[in-house]
Formats: structure tokens, C-alpha cells, sequence
């Protein structure tokens, strides 16, 4: 108690404690080409999951809440609640006052969909891009690596370590370029642009408990897109479905996809542990 | 052989191709991070001294670094001495002569980087400087070279703005392809022999290190 009783006079570090609660809301209007996206929804720190068929608009999305696209009109803001009293809000665009946060500053980590290593830089150094402030001091060097390698051994590639981009299957790059994302310092927001699409069924699952288990430690919001039924299922997540650049749906996956649900196990046929088929589409 | 004209015109180059990279990354930068109207006028106006013959360029530059524009006059006071006719107003002609050679290759170079690596590394909190030195940069190396060598030689074998801009003075501005006008014009066609095989020389063998860099890295790059 002693220890929590300085946190009054002295805020705690926010980089240090998980939030207590993060939220997320996001109010977007922006044409793409022909596609007029238009959605407002709000996240918390539970995963949530875009739902919704190629071309809907779910990676533009990610885009304007991470900062690389210029929204035509939009209010994104993240509210962090780090203690009881200690409520920020920190606004990362809004096309009315003209504010915009750069990429940079929103401290939300996106992992694109096609890997996007830097060719120059070995597995561990892409891994440390993250984190950004030059640590002199051997200790806090060490953690950081300790921290890198146990992130690597969880995703099943801790062997590429010293390996280069070029060096790496397809699937070896799309595990370290979700791995970077998570690792880098603070995150007030992880996105993983369809994180598991191309890897087999038992090696996601185990990504996905890692990942849920470091969401949950963390507290912060996740949000990852997906065409994926199973994939949904699976992460047992608030959904969010996507078509033609709306929001059709927003709940619990077993109402909001149960019709998805449904016609996937129908083509399945007459099998008899449906429960297992549902998460191993085709 | 001219050693003195020699060491003058490496030393016009060496000057000419550090300033001119510490001009041209900026301007290369700005100018490959985008569009409009604006980055088209300052990519037509470097590009200038590929097509405007050089005495052009040196007769403007005459005009005015010397004692008949302001600008002219205010270097004067400030030197002590008008620019032309001394080796910094080379230099000066130099870069403006070399710009497209530097800042060409490194548009090219800036251009090529994915920006799907800009990106991933602003969402991982990388200012645009942190970004530009730590990914572009050091991707864009082989047309950093490029700059620099291309910069290098072309200084060398520049004659046009050299004459109306420097003349011919000995150990100021008397480089190598003016001694060897010189010597031409003096019927000694030997000096002059050794003189443009020198320069033959110099400049087909940096081309040939350039061209086998540049197809070693594409098979490396597959």
C-alpha cells in the first residue's frame, strides 16, 4: 500500500502500468476509388475483430486509425484510463478542429498484411525497431533482448534471429512481422491486418492463445481483420462486420456471424464433431 | 603532363561532390516524398544543365557573381574579391553545373524504397528524420554512390562553364581539360595525348565500377 500511496502525489509511470481500461472511438467518412467508407464504432481493450469480404474498406480502416492515410472526415480519438482518477484522451485526428496526429505519435502498432521487413536490418534488429529511446545501461539491454527472444521462442522462431529478411519462408516473415508489432514499446493499440491468413490451423491457434494472453496481461485493445469464420470463432471476439465500407453488424460473433456460422456448417455436410470442422474451414 | 592542373581539378571535384550531396539529399528527398506543381518546377530547374549548353550557364554565372548585380556586389564586399576568375566561383558553377548528376539518382533511389517499410516503421514510432536515416538512407545507398561518383567525374570533364567562368589561370582555375585545350591550341600534341588519355582513362574505369556495382547488386537482389 505504502508503494500505491506515492501514486497520488507522483502519477504512476504510464509507459510502466497497463491501463485499467482503454477505449477506442472511431467516427470515419473517406472514399476510396469508388468505395465511400463511412463507419463509427467503438472498441475497447477486448479483441475485436473487422469482419468482412476483400475490398470492403477493413485495411483502409486500420489505416486511418493508425495515421498513414488522411481521413476526408473523421473524429478518431483513444481514451486511456491509467489509474482511478487519471483519464487521457488523446485525439488522433479530427477533420473539424484540424487536428492530426502523426503516425508516429498514436503509439498504435499496425502489422500490415503483406509482410513489410526492412530488407537491411537482421530478424533481432527489426525486432528492436520499436523501441525507440537508445538504452546505455547493460540491464535494461538485456531485457529487452531476453524480451525479444521469448517473444520469437512463442511464435516458433527463435532460430531466424540473426537470419536476414531475405533469408525467410513467407510464413517465417509474416511471424516476425506480427512479433515486431507486438514487441515495440507501449502500444495503445495492436492491429493485425489478416495476422494468420496462409498459416496452418495448429500454429495459429497457438499464436492466437499467445497473442490473447498478452492482450489480457497488457490490457490493451486489439483490433485484427479477417474474412476468416473459424479465425472469428476461434478468437471468441467482439465483431464488427464490414460490407461496402459500413458497419452492418457489431456484437458477440455467435450473433453477429451465426448466419456465417450456419451455411459453413452446411457445406460441411453430415460431419459428426462439428465443433472442431467449425474451426477448420474447407 | 600538368600535375598542377591535375591536383586542381581533383581538388574542384572532391569540393564540388561533397557540397553538392549536402544540397542534393534534401532537394532528392523533397522531391521524391510527393507530388504537384511546385516539386515539377524544381525538378525541370535542376535538370537545366543537362540540356542548356554549358557556356550558357557560365555566362549567366559570370553575369552574376560579378560586379553588375547586387548579389555580385555583395560578394565582392564581402571577399574582397569578385567569385569569378577564382577557384570558389568554380566551385559554385560546379555544383550548379553537377546538380542533375546528384540529385537524379538519389529521386530515383528515395523512389524505390517501399513506403509500405515507411509506414510500418512510423507505426512503430519512427519520426519521418528517424525513418529517413534509418531505413531510407541506408537502402538508397548504391544511388548515394551512384551521386557521388557521377558528381566526381563529371566536375572532372567539365569545360564550358570552367572557361567563361574561370578562365585559365594556373593553379586557380586552370583544370585538365583546359590545360589540354591549352596544349592543342600550342600544337603540343603530345602533352595533349597524355592529357586526354588520363581523362579517358579516369572516366571510363569509374563508369565501368559504376555499371559492375550496379549489376552485381541486381543479381544479388535476384
Amino acid at each position: 500500500m505504502g508503494e500505491m500511496g506515492g501514486g497520488i502525489l507522483l502519477p504512476p509511470n504510464v509507459r510502466t502500468l497497463p491501463p485499467l481500461r482503454t477505449e477506442l472511438a472511431v467516427r470515419l467518412r473517406h472514399r476510396v476509388g469508388a468505395l465511400v467508407i463511412d463507419v463509427d464504432f467503438k472498441l475497447n481493450e477486448r479483441w475485436a475483430v473487422l469482419f468482412g469480404p476483400s475490398g470492403s474498406g477493413k485495411t483502409t480502416i486500420l489505416k486511418a486509425i493508425a495515421g498513414l492515410l488522411r481521413p476526408d472526415e473523421a473524429h478518431i480519438a483513444c481514451t486511456v484510463l491509467t489509474g482511478s482518477d487519471l483519464e487521457r484522451t488523446f485525439v488522433f485526428v479530427d477533420t473539424e478542429t484540424g487536428c492530426f496526429l502523426p503516425a508516429y505519435k498514436r503509439v498504435v502498432r499496425l502489422a500490415p498484411q503483406q509482410s513489410a521487413l526492412f530488407p537491411h536490418l537482421s530478424i533481432f534488429e527489426n525486432m528492436m525497431y520499436g523501441f525507440h529511446e537508445m538504452v546505455r545501461d547493460e540491464r535494461e539491454k538485456k531485457a529487452r533482448s531476453n524480451k525479444i527472444e521469448k517473444l520469437l521462442s512463442d511464435f516458433q522462431i527463435a532460430h531466424l534471429l540473426d537470419k536476414y529478411p531475405a533469408a525467410l519462408s513467407g510464413g517465417e516473415a509474416q511471424r516476425v512481422n506480427l512479433a515486431r508489432a507486438v514487441a515495440a514499446t507501449g502500444c495503445r493499440l495492436l492491429m493485425l491486418d489478416e495476422p494468420f491468413s496462409g498459416l496452418d490451423v495448429k500454429l495459429r491457434d497457438e499464436l492466437i492463445a499467445n497473442l490473447r494472453e498478452r492482450q489480457e496481461q497488457r490490457r490493451m485493445p486489439v483490433l485484427s481483420v479477417t474474412h476468416d469464420v473459424a479465425e472469428a470463432f476461434q478468437l471468441g471476439a467482439e465483431v464488427i462486420k464490414i460490407a461496402e465500407g459500413k458497419v452492418v453488424e457489431q456484437g458477440p460473433v455467435e450473433v453477429v456471424l451465426a448466419e456465417e456460422r450456419k451455411r459453413l456448417l452446411a457445406q460441411l455436410g453430415n460431419s459428426t464433431s462439428q465443433n472442431r470442422d467449425v474451426e477448420r474451414p474447407i | 603532363m600538368d600535375t598542377q592542373a591535375l591536383w586542381l581539378t581533383l581538388r574542384l571535384a572532391l569540393t564540388t561532390t561533397a557540397l553538392l550531396l549536402a544540397i542534393a539529399l534534401p532537394v532528392a528527398w523533397w522531391i521524391a516524398s510527393g507530388t504537384g506543381a511546385a516539386r515539377a518546377l524544381v525538378q525541370a530547374v535542376v535538370a537545366l544543365p543537362l540540356v542548356l549548353p554549358p557556356t550558357v550557364l557560365g555566362f549567366y554565372l559570370l553575369v552574376a557573381l560579378g560586379p553588375l548585380t547586387a548579389p555580385g556586389r555583395l560578394i565582392i564586399r564581402l571577399l574582397g574579391h569578385p567569385l569569378a576568375f577564382s577557384f570558389s566561383g568554380l566551385v559554385v558553377g560546379s555544383v550548379l553545373y553537377s546538380l542533375p548528376f546528384a540529385v537524379q539518382p538519389l529521386v530515383a533511389g528515395f523512389r524505390a524504397v517501399d513506403t509500405a517499410l515507411l509506414e510500418v516503421a512510423a507505426t512503430l514510432g519512427a519520426s519521418p528524420a528517424r525513418a529517413f536515416r534509418t531505413i531510407t538512407l541506408p537502402l538508397a545507398r548504391p544511388s548515394l554512390v551512384t551521386a557521388a561518383v557521377l558528381t566526381f567525374t563529371h566536375t572532372v570533364g567539365e569545360f564550358g562553364v570552367v572557361l567563361m567562368l574561370g578562365g585559365n589561370i594556373p593553379g586557380a582555375t586552370r583544370t585538365l581539360s583546359i590545360a589540354l585545350y591549352d596544349q592543342v591550341q600550342d600544337f603540343n600534341y603530345a602533352a595533349a595525348n597524355r592529357t586526354a588519355a588520363l581523362l579517358l582513362a579516369f572516366s571510363l574505369a569509374t563508369l565501368i565500377v559504376v555499371y559492375w556495382r550496379g549489376a552485381e547488386r541486381r543479381s544479388v537482389l535476384g
